[in-house]
């Protein structure tokens, strides 16, 4: 005769008895570390303390690059290096001059910053550094180059290139750093319009773009107005360019418009950075 | 012996997923067309009722991957838990008797796991658009089918 089982001892098609009490601390556990995580950022000096492993993949995923590019300057030839140092001996001489007129340009705003006591300091101090792979990592677009801790590189430092504002060093490890472009979604950074209008902050929308959500309405900004950083915060230093404004969308608000800025500088792999450094 | 080849296996699999994770498909380093490599694989690997695994080895793949790929500690070992507490769950339920179903169960391990990291990074302030997830979990899908292929024969050599 068929007895009937109780609930509590049903067992259907898998007759395995499920870890539960470990499903449960292990689940905890799991969320206590993503808490103590976002507060402490434990991740980011596990990685840095961890690059040892790390590193050699970052080289690995170089190498093929690295040997092209190695490869391509042993097959050089003569006339065409002579080509390239007559147009560098061009573009020096151009340079040389602009330096001369930006010298006497500085001296002038010295003089004026002195007349008007105006104390704050524009120099900017870097350190040159080269865009590698890899650009994606794990579905997030990011920015790896090719100097670390090793070289005095800091969390948090600004990166420019010669067209403007690049983004920003997350994470260090002893050969290479991660920087999170200015067009990712976690990316906000101080700016002013360049005629010294509107104070705004800018949100990276991670579409290649930059915004504002919110803009009052009975603010003038139109199209093709540009954005520099306001160095608000001390951490980026004032004046570098950002963008300039493409769209002007309402929301649904009637009072407030949505400001889409596109980026000045297009970082592209294996082209030229400077990291500012972070005044102590 | 059979252990040994899937635990090879997944050796194999986890090097090849840290390399991909890191150069996109094929070199297109589009985001919206990048994989998440390691739900594939531990998707994969689960499905194949693998020996070996249980949910504390689990656990420390998940803190592996944090490691090399991911953005915040402890995130990818409670994805990889909640695939095996679903499929358990599942497997308590249905009985899988075609490559159909199994591959549909594939599917839908895929689809919560991607619903646990964009519930967990939403909660710790990492952005990630939903629309994209769903991309990419169908390019994940496409991923664990090819892991599934390897996995099979080479645990039958």
């Amino acid at each position: 005769m068929a007895t009937k089982l109780s609930r509590g001892h049903l067992k259907l098609f898998n007759r395995d008895s499920f870890p539960l009490v470990s499903f449960v601390i292990l689940f905890i556990l799991c969320l206590v570390m993503m808490g103590v995580d976002y507060r402490q950022q434990i991740l980011k000096k596990i990685k840095s303390k961890f690059s040892i492993v790390t590193s050699p993949i970052t080289y690995l995923i170089n190498l093929p690059a690295d040997i092209f590019i190695n490869s391509k300057d042993n097959f050089i030839s003569k006339t065409l290096l002579k080509e390239k140092i007559e147009a560098l001996e061009q573009a020096n001489h151009i340079l040389t001059i602009a330096v001369q007129e930006n010298k006497l340009l500085k001296s002038e705003n010295k003089l004026l910053r002195n007349t008007l006591k105006i104390k704050k300091d524009f120099n900017l101090v870097g350190k040159v550094a080269e865009i590698i792979l890899p650009n994606v990592k794990n579905g997030h677009s990011i920015i790896t180059i090719n100097k670390g801790s090793k070289n005095n590189i800091k969390i948090g430092s600004a990166v420019i290139n010669n067209a403007g504002l690049v983004g920003q060093i997350i994470n260090t490890s002893k050969k290479y750093s991660e920087v999170l472009p200015i067009t990712s979604e976690d990316y906000a950074v101080p700016a002013i319009m360049d005629n010294n209008k509107e104070n705004v902050i800018l949100y990276g929308n991670g579409n290649g773009g930059l915004e504002i959500p919110l803009f009052p309405v009975s603010s003038s900004i139109l199209v093709n107005d540009n954005f520099v950083t306001s160095g608000a915060g001390g951490l980026y230093p004032k004046g570098i360019n950002i963008g300039r404004v493409v769209e002007i969308k309402p929301t649904t608000s009637p009072k407030f418009n949505s400001i889409m800025i596109t980026p000045v500088s297009q970082p592209t792999t294996f082209t030229q950075i400077t990291v500012i450094n972070i005044k102590e | 012996m059979e252990q040994k080849k899937e635990r090879t296996s997944l050796v194999i699999l986890f090097l090849t997923s840290i390399i991909f994770s890191n150069i996109g498909i094929f070199g297109i380093e589009n985001v919206a067309l990048m994989p998440n490599y390691f739900i594939a694989l531990i998707t994969a690997f689960t499905l194949n009722k693998s020996s070996f695994l249980n949910i504390y080895i689990l656990v420390i793949i998940g803190l592996i991957v944090d490691i090399f790929v991911g953005e915040l500690l402890g995130q990818y070992g409670l994805i990889f838990i909640c695939i095996y507490l679903v499929h358990f769950i599942i497997q308590k339920m249905l009985v899988i008797k075609t490559t159909l179903q199994l591959f549909s169960l594939g599917f839908f391990l895929i689809l919560c796991s991607f619903l646990v990291l964009w519930a967990t990074s939403l909660s710790h302030g990492l952005f990630i658009s939903f629309n994209l997830l769903f991309i990419q979990s169908i390019f994940t899908f496409i991923t664990y089918l090819i892991f599934n292929i390897f996995i099979k024969k080479f645990t039958k050599n």
